[in-house]
C-alpha cells in the first residue's frame, strides 16, 4: 500500500481538530455561564492530552501514525465513498421513524394489558416482555426475516426490520409506559371514575396526559438507542448506513468508510441527545 | 328495599384479605338528609363511603342508591356514579387541567354536553364556591382550601343527588377549613343529601341531621349529633368524644 503524502496527513489532522473545535464551541455556546467553566476546563484537559499524545507518538514512530491515518482517515477513499454511505442515513432514519410509530402504539397497548385487572392478560403481557427482553435483538431480526420467509410471508428487508424492531422495542417501551402510568397517583383514576367516566375515558383524559410528561425523556432515549440499533438490520442485508460503510470497507480494504459511517450516526444522535437533555430540564423546571 | 331512601345499606360487609373492615352495616339516608359519620381511625368510615359509589366492591350485603343496587355486577356503575359526587381528603384535582377544565371534563366527556353550556355552568359553580376569578388557574397555583372548593364544584357539575365527603378538611391548614365548610353548609341548606365523614364537631352539630359513630366496622351509636355528643352511651364513644371535644 502506498503511503499518503505527509501534507495530507497534516491536512487531515487540522480538519479533525477544526471539527472537534467547532463542536466544542457549539456545545459551550449552548450552556449557561456557570456550566461553561466546568466544561471548558474538561475540554482543555482533553485537548491537552490529545495533542500531547499526538506529539509523543509522532516522536516515537512516525510510520505507525502514517499507517493509521492511511487506514482510518484516508481522504482519497473518503471522497469516493462518502456520498454512497451517507445516503444510507435516509434508510436508517426511515427505519427508525416508521418503527417508532408502531412501537409507541404497540408499547402502550402492551402496557395497558400489563396493568389490566384480568390476571391472564397481565400474565401474557409479562411473559411477552420478559421473553423479548431476554433475547438479543439481532437474533430476533434474523428469526423474523427468515422465519416469516419460510412461512411464505415474504416481507421486504425494510419491513422485516420494522417488524423486528417493533416487536423488540415495544417490550421495552411498554415497561416505560407502565412505570409512567403507575407513577400517577391512584387518586387521579378514582376521581375520574367517581365522576362517571369509564376506565378507558379516565385513562385517556386524566391518567395518560399526565403520564406522557413523565415518559417523554425515557422514550426519547429509547428512540436514540433504536436509531443506533437499526444498524443490526444490516445482518439481513438492508442497505442502511452501517451496511454501506461495511460494504465500502470491503471493497477498498480500508476502514475510512466505516469511520465515516460512525460520524453519520453522530450527526443525528448528538443533537438528539442534547435535545432530550434540554427537554428533560425544561419539564422538570415546570414542576 | 325502601323507595323513599336516597341510600339504603343492608348488612354491608367488606374484607381486605382476611381482615374484615366492615362487619355488617345497616343504614338509611333520606333525601335532603345530612348524615355525619364519625369514629376512630381505621373504623371503616372511608371504606363505607367508597363502597357507596363503588370504588370498593362490597364483600357482602347490598347498597341501594335511589333504588339501584350498587353491589349488583350488572348495575351500570358509571351511571350510578354520575348521581353520586365524592370529595376526597386529598382533593385529587387533575393537575394538568385548569380549574375550569377540571369542572367541565366529566360533563363534556361523559354527558357529552356542548362546550358552551358546560363552561357556562362551570363558571356558575365556580362562582358559587367563590372561585370564578381562578377559572383559568392550574390546581398547583391554588391554596388547599381553594383546591377543595374546586373539587366540590367539579363533583356538582354532574348534578349529583347525593354527595359524599371524606374528611375533606383534614388536609387543610386551620385557617382554610371554614371556607370549605361554608360551601358545604350552603349545599346542605339547599337540600343536598350528604354523607359526611368529619372530625369537625361544630359542623356536625350545626348542619348534621343525624350522626353515626362507627367503631371497628360496625355502627355503635346513631342519633341527633347533639344527643350523642352530650350523652354517648358506649365506652368507645365516651372515650372518643372526650378526646375530640376537648380539642375544641
Ligand atoms: N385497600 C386496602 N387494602 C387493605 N386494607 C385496607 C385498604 N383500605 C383500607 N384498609 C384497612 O381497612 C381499615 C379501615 O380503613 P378506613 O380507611 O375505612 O378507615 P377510616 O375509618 O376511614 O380511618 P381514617 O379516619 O384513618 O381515615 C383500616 O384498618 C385499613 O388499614
Ligand atoms: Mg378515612
Amino acid at each position: 500500500m502506498k503511503s499518503v503524502p505527509p501534507a495530507l496527513v497534516w491536512l487531515w489532522f487540522a480538519l479533525v481538530l477544526a471539527l472537534v473545535a467547532l463542536i466544542c464551541v457549539l456545545v459551550v455556546r449552548m450552556l449557561r455561564t456557570h456550566q461553561r467553566r466546568a466544561v471548558l476546563l474538561a475540554l482543555g484537559n482533553g485537548l491537552a492530552v490529545l495533542i500531547l499524545g499526538f506529539v509523543v507518538s509522532l516522536l516515537i514512530e512516525l510510520p505507525a501514525i502514517d499507517r493509521f491515518l492511511n487506514e482510518f482517515l484516508n481522504w482519497n477513499i473518503f471522497s469516493k465513498t462518502w456520498e454512497y454511505v451517507i445516503k444510507g442515513l435516509v434508510v436508517t432514519i426511515e427505519l427508525a421513524v416508521v418503527s417508532e410509530v408502531f412501537i409507541l402504539v404497540l408499547g402502550l397497548i402492551i402496557a395497558l394489558i400489563r396493568i389490566s385487572r384480568i390476571k391472564a392478560f397481565r400474565f401474557f403481557a409479562a411473559v411477552y416482555i420478559d421473553v423479548i427482553r431476554g433475547m438479543p435483538l439481532i437474533l430476533q431480526i434474523v428469526v423474523i426475516y427468515f422465519g416469516l420467509g419460510y412461512l411464505g410471508l415474504n416481507l421486504s428487508r425494510f419491513m422485516a426490520g420494522v417488524l423486528a424492531l417493533t416487536v423488540c422495542y415495544a417490550a421495552y417501551e411498554a415497561e416505560i409506559f407502565r412505570a409512567g402510568i403507575e407513577s400517577i397517583h391512584k387518586g387521579q383514576m378514582e376521581a375520574a371514575r367517581s365522576l362517571g367516566m369509564g376506565y378507558f375515558k379516565a385513562m385517556r383524559y386524566v391518567v395518560l396526559p399526565q403520564a406522557v410528561r413523565n415518559v417523554i425523556p425515557p422514550l426519547s432515549n429509547e428512540f436514540i438507542a433504536l436509531l443506533k440499533d437499526t444498524a443490526l438490520v444490516a445482518i439481513i442485508g438492508l442497505a442502511e448506513v452501517f451496511f454501506r460503510g461495511k460494504e465500502m470497507m470491503g471493497r477498498y480494504a480500508n476502514v475510512t468508510p466505516l469511520v465515516w459511517a460512525a460520524i453519520c450516526y453522530l450527526i443525528i444522535t448528538i443533537p438528539l441527545m442534547r435535545l432530550v437533555q434540554y427537554m428533560t430540564t425544561r419539564l422538570s423546571l415546570k414542576d | 328495599m325502601n323507595n323513599d331512601c336516597m341510600v339504603e345499606i343492608v348488612d354491608l360487609r367488606k374484607r381486605f384479605g382476611h381482615h374484615e373492615v366492615l362487619k355488617g352495616i345497616n343504614l338509611k339516608v333520606k333525601p335532603s338528609e345530612v348524615l355525619v359519620i364519625v369514629g376512630p381511625s381505621g373504623s371503616g368510615k372511608s371504606t363505607m363511603l367508597r363502597c357507596v359509589n363503588g370504588l370498593e366492591h362490597a364483600s357482602g350485603g347490598h347498597i341501594y342508591v335511589e333504588g339501584i343496587d350498587v353491589t349488583d355486577h350488572k348495575a351500570d356503575i358509571n351511571t350510578i356514579r354520575q348521581k353520586v359526587g365524592i370529595v376526597f381528603q386529598s382533593f385529587n384535582l387533575f393537575p394538568h387541567l385548569t380549574t375550569l377544565r377540571n369542572v367541565t371534563l366529566a360533563p363534556l366527556k361523559v354527558r357529552k354536553s356542548n362546550s358552551g353550556e358546560a363552561e357556562e355552568k362551570a363558571m356558575r359553580l365556580l362562582d358559587r364556591v367563590g372561585l370564578k376569578d381562578k377559572a383559568h388557574a392550574y390546581p398547583a397555583h391554588l391554596s388547599g382550601g381553594q383546591q377543595q372548593r374546586v373539587a366540590i364544584a367539579r363533583a356538582l357539575a354532574m348534578d349529583p343527588d347525593l354527595m359524599l365527603f371524606d374528611e375533606v378538611t383534614s388536609a387543610l391548614d386551620p385557617e382554610l377549613v371554614s371556607e370549605v365548610l361554608d360551601v358545604m353548609k350552603d349545599l346542605a341548606r339547599e337540600g343536598m343529601t350528604m354523607m359526611v365523614v368529619t372530625h369537625e364537631m361544630g359542623f356536625a352539630k350545626e348542619v348534621g341531621d343525624r350522626l353515626i359513630f362507627m367503631d371497628d366496622g360496625v355502627i355503635v351509636e346513631e342519633g341527633p349529633p347533639e344527643d350523642i355528643f352530650t350523652n354517648p352511651r358506649s365506652p368507645r364513644a365516651v372515650d372518643f368524644f372526650s378526646k375530640i371535644l376537648s380539642h375544641l
